[in-house]
């Protein structure tokens, strides 16, 4: 047992002095530009060869007509073992910064340096040939991706029982579904043993029951020493796997350091441009009397439990989604749906909520009502919703409707690893004395 | 007790640097990282050969066919046109039929060599944008191709031996020599411009213009011509000594354009050395204007 305390100290601090000396990916104050024009890119491109050819310096660090910087003076190092996330809305210039660490395109200003292999999944089944069975296919993949074929020997029973493709194996990859075919194409990428793993949003590929497989086995690698960049528009799977995170816009890092704050200042900066709170409550114009069904939604809003108008609901605490009405008779079977969903995460309804479901109809007197959804504690996380809203009468016939009610909800920071709120208490039992029951 | 960590062997790191730089700035390091990468593509480049002959031959009934076909074609075409007297045509020093098919085969093999480079980085398109291998390990893999392609037409010009009852001098044996220059003129004048095939497509539709023009410059369906401005156009034409070398040691065993051969050869050995580093260099920025 002793022994086994001294072994487990000296390992521990090899790795420790390792992870110090181990730098595997360093990006110094590296630039990229592009030229949105296609005929002059190309001829960029001829003259950056005829530069390149003659040994001369190609001026890269300015600009030329039509170019932009895609990345601009970014810098950052990452170490054996280490998870980075990386976040930004479509062409901040994400994928470029994966290809110039995959050494793929040469930086126009900068220096990287990177160490071990190199596994980008941006590449998920290079080279893949319809043609060729699966067998086949797994040879051509992982030699690309530079094993040889010991290497790949060694391995191919854990790709073929990762990618769970069983009796597919013989059959042409061109017979494979789509999620098939991207599941060997991460199998064969993420068993080559990469020192660097590039994950460029291909998690999006597979069922639930994949993914939950990948993120296992790239917490594996990790242990491993592996380390790897995550690029993806879910900000949980990042939350999940990265502990770092860089948040980069318009080429540049606008935040580095803790995953949840750059996380949430990525989506302040992304919600600002779509949503603010001033837009509360929801006022609907008027309908004339020609329009009118009877029950006209008038405004939506949310309460917090004093009745006072609240901005957006704070995640665990209670809120009220109150919807004004004017009616125009008294009725009865009056039914309010509220159907939410997170536009954060790719629109998913989270949440369908009737009160007709609840067996909890409700009756209206003419003039001017306020339906109120009572929530004793807002279960949503932080982010961004859109409510439908819809009332109807005996449930089938739609009297009003709010398409879409957009809200943000706020959380303490301490929430932001869950997908949802859970209303809780802890507390200790004691067992020892339970005599003077 | 098993230790849960696992640190790689840190001394099959290499470390890659990339700057702005050029990188013939560093000709040592350049030279090094070709000799490396050469290494290292040999087995990449045999498994996109079998990969890229095997899916080739799965999708064709005929297979093999195709192979011995367009010389067989060819020289029938060019035999009825002959003794129709509708062309008119030197004596040739072998039976003409046999000399077309022959000289067919060489041409083939030519073609198929400066294509090679093109289609190869043209094919691999998607590929090259996304995983950095060694490049050379496409083309390499295509001129195994070029190789396989012409092993299989091996039988037929075993065929045409046998049935023109072809005597096989032992000057023969020198034949595949002048062959891999022939091969290699081909790969040098491919690889030159595989990176401009990237950026235009200009390129691959040029070369097939440029090849039916060019078969007609060099005797294969004539013998070599030897006096006019026509006899000078084909002399300069640098596959004329290649081809008419190969085809004089497989057959007659009396070279006659040996200084010539050496030339070109020559020229051909320095130029695909000089074409590998241009190659390496371009790459990177015509891959650039590849989206992935």
């Amino acid at each position: 047992m002793a022994l086994e305390t001294v072994n487990l100290e000296k390992i521990s601090t090899v790795t420790a002095s390792a992870a110090e000396a181990d730098t595997l990916v360093s990006v110094e104050d590296v630039s990229k530009k592009f030229c949105r024009s296609l005929k002059r890119s190309m001829f960029y491109g001829l003259r950056d060869i005829g530069a390149e050819l003659s040994g001369r310096s190609r001026h890269s660090d300015v600009l030329r007509s039509g170019e932009f910087w895609a990345l601009n003076g970014l810098s950052f190092e990452l170490q054996r073992g280490e998870a980075l996330g990386l976040v930004g809305p479509n062409g901040a210039g994400k994928s470029t910064l994966l290809r110039l660490i995959s050494g793929l395109i040469k930086p126009d200003t900068g220096t990287l340096r990177v160490r071990g292999r190199v596994a980008p999944l941006i590449a998920l089944g290079a080279g893949f040939n319809p043609i060729l069975t699966g067998r086949e296919n797994i040879y051509v993949n992982m030699a690309i991706l530079g094993l040889s074929r010991k290497e790949i020997d060694a391995r191919f029973d854990e790709v073929v029982d990762f990618a769970e493709i069983g009796d597919a194996l013989s059959a042409p990859v061109q017979t494979y579904s789509s999620g098939m075919a991207a599941r060997l194409g991460f199998a064969c990428a993420v068993l080559t043993d990469p020192d660097v793993l590039l994950v460029d949003e291909v998690l999006s590929v597979g069922d639930m029951k994949f993914r939950m497989k990948c993120l296992r086995h790239m917490g594996k690698l990790l242990e491993r020493g592996t380390c790897f960049i995550l690029v993806s528009h879910n900000p949980h799977a990042i939350l999940t796997v990265c502990p770092r995170a860089i948040y980069i816009s318009q080429g540049k890092v606008q935040a580095a350091g803790e995953t949840a704050s750059v996380l949430s200042h990525y989506e302040k900066d992304t919600l600002s441009t779509s949503y603010d709170d001033s837009n509360q409550p929801l006022r609907l114009p008027p309908k004339s009397p020609a329009e009118s069904s009877g029950l006209d939604i008038t405004s939506v809003c949310f309460r917090d439990e004093y009745g006072n108008n609240l901005g957006s609901p704070l995640s665990g605490k209670p809120a009220s989604i109150s919807v004004r009405c004017k009616t125009h008779k008294a009725m009865d079977g009056i039914n309010l749906i509220v159907a939410i969903s997170n536009l954060s995460l790719e629109n998913e309804r989270v949440l369908y909520l009737s009160s007709h479901y609840d067996g909890q109809p409700m009756s209206v007197v003419a003039g001017d009502v306020e339906l109120q959804l009572d929530l004793p504690y807002c279960g949503l996380s932080a982010g961004l919703y859109s409510a439908k809203i819809v009332v109807t009468e005996q449930s089938v016939k739609t009297l009003d409707a709010v398409e879409s009610f957009r809200f943000r909800v706020r959380s303490d920071t301490t929430a932001v690893q869950n997908l949802f709120y859970q209303p809780r208490e802890w507390r200790v039992t004691s067992l020892s004395s339970d005599e003077s029951n | 007790m098993k230790p849960s960590l696992v640190i790689n062997n840190p001394s099959k790191f290499s470390e890659s640097v990339y700057t702005p730089s050029s990188e013939l700035s560093q000709p040592g390091r350049l030279l090094a990282n070709m000799w490396r990468d050469l290494l290292a593509s040999r087995e990449l480049a045999w498994r996109l050969m079998v990969r890229d002959i095997s899916a080739h031959y799965r999708q064709s009934v005929f297979g093999f066919a195709w192979a011995f076909l367009p010389p067989i074609v060819m020289a029938a075409g060019f035999t009825l046109a002959g003794s129709a007297k509708v062309i008119n045509i030197a004596q040739t020093p072998l039976p003409y039929a046999a000399y077309v098919m022959f000289s067919m085969i060489l041409w083939q093999t030519f073609v198929e060599a400066l294509n090679g480079p093109v289609s190869a980085v043209m094919n691999a398109r998607q590929m090259l944008s996304r995983v950095n291998f060694p490049r050379e390990a496409i083309v390499l893999g295509k001129l195994g191709e070029v190789g396989f392609n012409f092993g299989i037409k091996l039988v037929l010009i075993v065929a045409i031996f046998a049935w023109y009852q072809m005597p096989v001098t032992t000057a023969a044996f020198l034949a595949p020599v002048a062959l891999l220059s022939l091969v290699l003129l081909g790969t040098f004048l491919g690889l030159l411009l595989a990176p401009l095939g990237v950026l235009y497509h200009d390129v691959t539709q040029g070369l097939t213009v440029l090849t039916g023009l060019w078969l007609f410059l060099t005797p294969i369906v004539y013998p070599v011509p030897q006096s006019g401005t026509f006899a000078t156009i084909v002399k300069l034409n640098p596959v004329t000594p290649l081809l008419v070398t190969v085809r004089e040691l497989a057959t007659t065993g009396v070279v006659s354009q040996p200084g010539r051969f050496f030339v070109v050869t020559a020229i051909t050995v320095v130029g695909l050395l000089l074409t590998w580093v241009v190659f390496r260099l371009a790459m990177p920025f015509a891959i650039e204007r590849v989206s992935s």
